[in-house]
């Protein structure tokens, strides 16, 4: 018997993605390209000078390594402490609501807000400063702002709660099931975790992860409002600021904000790349 | 957990639910039980009766309100699931869809640091056992319902518990699938001798399958028993109206002599066999479509005159939707044919009409 050749044909609901991607086209694929010329078209020398001069000042390229060196970490920490907090709240309880308001109240505080704040909880005559020299916990000098750790401090606060919520929606979407046949069949609670729910979350996190990281890695306000834009927080944003509106050199600063995203494109794509080697369909145990 | 133990004994076994703001109310109570090892019972009841709390309970993944659990003498109620290591079928399989059907099948064996020939070669059994060799590598998602619930199935008696825990494993399938199924079950518990508690809400599934039936209603046991007794001689109304005796009339008790008794209404006098004691001048008789007989009984006893109103047909036989003259609507099963509008003359077996008092 002849089975009929379903012929693909166009799908015109497609259309209704149309005004979506112009103005995907208007808003960020322009720009992109645009700043794409301009980084390859430097007022005076080669196509590719602005590139070079990038990698070969010496307050220039180091500035990806001072990004990196507190773009991962923070992303560790966010991801890593949202995972176990997030696990703990999946269940509901009678705090579990007020637990995870107080936990994303930071999402709402500017980064500019946050950085006010933590002047004054963490600076030298802050609060914390002032409460752990009152009950001598610490003898010697603490600095938690103007400099690297002011800055991550700074990150985690304002990334936390956003890392928080996208894992407590991805553990909330696992079947509970899961986690009691594995009991039934003899897994105690950390076997639960680490056979049935951290596969299945692996993508989310990695996706997590990747956003999180973004996030941090772009960092500006408060690079510079609580860290030491000179020096060991000079991160990369910085940088192409000073270019663009210090030496009003925009072909150089296009070119930096070009290597700034293709780190970010780089290190995204290693995280997705990790991710395909999970399972990613749905996480549910069955029919129905 | 010992796997020769004589017996598994539930004793009062109670759970309570919140039902909004202060108020309570006891989705099992009193569950009282002795299991035989091998036995093959079958938990029956209507949908949010308590079935899934029950069965939950024996496997610890609730805890129990009142009441105690004994595996012959270890008190087992206060353990964790993993500790207790019964199988447990899930209603909607619960296959963890990241892993393929040998890890899945083989979870329960790692957890318990099996040495790797062992878990293969018991692995290998229990797939040929389940019919689904050749699958291994599959993830659940890539399987049929029925191969699902086999896999289901598989992962929960490769670990050899000492009791098997089924919520309505079949539910989800379809008619044809579900009968064979059904005699899957059947043959490996016979092959196996699991010990098996078999959560259901279809009586015809419980009566192929169970040794013995538990019916439950609203969280209370209301009968338990060999499939024959249900079938015949249920302990009371609810559980009569819940095994298919779907004629019930309430009519005045004109004679008691024993057991028989004989109740009147204004154009029927039927007399049938008393269930349970009766108290006060009424009682309810409780008939199953199936035992109506078109036609006039021995000596005109427990014959009436009906008048058809509808006829559902089903295959082998019909079902007829009939009324007395005084309107009293009842159900007869009959292979004889018959159209709407027809009157005709039924009669029921002294034996098959089972008195109760009134709800
Ligand atoms: N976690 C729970 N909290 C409150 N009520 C529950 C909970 N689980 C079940 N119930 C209630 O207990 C009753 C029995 O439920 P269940 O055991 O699932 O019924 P069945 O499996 O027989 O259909 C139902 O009324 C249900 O609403
Ligand atoms: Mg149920």
């Amino acid at each position: 018997m002849a089975i009929p050749i379903q012929r693909v044909t166009f799908d015109r609901t497609l259309l209704l993605v149309m005004p979506a991607a112009l103005f995907m086209m208007l808003l960020f694929i322009y720009p992109f390209l645009y700043g794409l010329l301009l980084s390859l078209n430097p007022p005076e020398g080669d196509w590719l000078d602005n590139y070079q001069k990038f990698f070969t000042t010496d307050n220039l390229w180091p500035t990806i390594w001072t990004t990196l060196r507190l773009a991962v970490p923070v992303t560790l920490i966010n991801v890593g402490l949202a995972l176990p907090i997030a696990f703990k709240m999946r269940v509901h309880t009678r705090y579990q609501r007020w637990i995870t308001t107080i936990l994303v109240v930071p999402v709402s505080l500017g980064t500019v807000l946050i950085a006010e704040g933590m002047l004054t909880y963490f600076g030298p005559k802050g609060w914390l400063v002032q409460t752990i020299q009152f009950l001598h916990l610490y003898e010697g000098s603490i600095r938690l702002t103007h400099n690297f750790w002011g800055v991550l401090i700074s990150l985690v606060i304002s990334g936390f709660p956003f890392c928080f919520l996208l894992i407590l929606s991805y553990i909330t979407g696992i079947d509970p099931a899961l986690a009691r046949a594995a009991a039934t069949l003899g897994a105690g609670r950390a076997d639960q975790f680490r056979q049935i729910y951290l596969p299945l979350l692996a993508p989310g996190l990695a996706i997590c992860f990747c956003l999180a990281f973004v996030q941090s890695f772009s960092v500006f306000p408060s690079a510079v409002l609580l860290g030491a834009p000179a020096g060991p927080t000079r991160v990369i944003s910085i940088a192409a600021y000073e270019a663009a509106f210090e030496q009003y050199d925009y072909s150089l600063a296009s070119a930096i904000a070009m290597i700034m995203g293709f780190v970010q494109l780089l290190i995204v794509a290693a995280v997705l790349g990790l991710r395909n080697l999970f399972y990613r369909g749905p996480a549910m145990g069955g029919k129905g | 957990m010992n796997n020769d133990f004589k017996e598994l004994r539930l004793d009062g076994v109670t759970r309570r639910f919140n039902a909004g703001g202060k108020a309570s109310f006891n989705a099992v109570s009193g569950l009282t039980l002795t299991i035989k090892q091998g036995e093959f019972i079958a938990l029956l009841g209507p949908s949010g009766c308590g079935k899934s709390t029950a069965l939950n309970l024996i496997a610890g993944l609730l805890p129990l309100s009142e009441g105690g659990i004994w595996l012959d003498d270890e008190r087992i109620d206060a353990l964790p699931p993993e500790k207790r290591g019964f199988g447990m079928v899930f209603q909607n399989y619960a296959l963890f869809p990241h892993m393929s059907v040998m890890r899945n099948i083989d979870f329960g064996l790692r957890m318990r640091r099996t040495p790797a020939a062992e878990i293969a070669t018991r692995v290998a059994n229990v797939l040929k056992l389940v019919q689904l060799v050749g699958q291994e590598n599959k993830l659940p998602g890539q399987l049929s319902g029925g191969q699902q619930q086999r896999v289901a199935i598989a992962r929960a008696i490769v670990i050899e518990p000492p009791l098997v825990l089924m919520d309505e494993p079949l539910s989800n399938l379809d008619a044809k699938l579900r009968l064979e199924t059904r005699s899957e079950i059947r043959r490996i518990h016979r092959e196996l001798g699991s010990t098996t508690i078999y959560v259901t809400h279809d009586q015809e599934e419980a009566m192929s399958l169970a040794d013995r039936i538990l019916v439950m209603i609203d969280g209370v046991v209301q009968q338990i028993a060999t499939p024959e007794e249900i079938y015949s001689q249920p302990a009371n109304l609810a559980v009569a109206s819940f095994m298919g005796y779907r004629n019930m009339l309430e009519l005045a008790v004109e004679r008691q002599d024993g057991e028989r008794v004989t109740l009147a209404g204004p154009d029927v006098r039927i007399t049938g066999t008393r269930k349970l004691p009766l108290t006060n001048g009424h009682a309810c008789i409780a008939m199953r479509p199936e035992e109506m007989v078109v036609g006039d009984g021995p000596d005109g006893a427990n014959t009436f005159s009906v008048h058809i109103d509808g006829v559902e047909y089903c295959g082998r036989d019909s079902l007829l939707d009939v009324t007395t003259g005084a309107g009293f609507r009842m159900h007869v099963r009959t292979n004889q044919r018959f159209a709407a509008g027809e009157t005709v003359r039924v009669h029921v077996p002294v034996e098959r009409v089972l008195v109760y008092p009134p709800a």
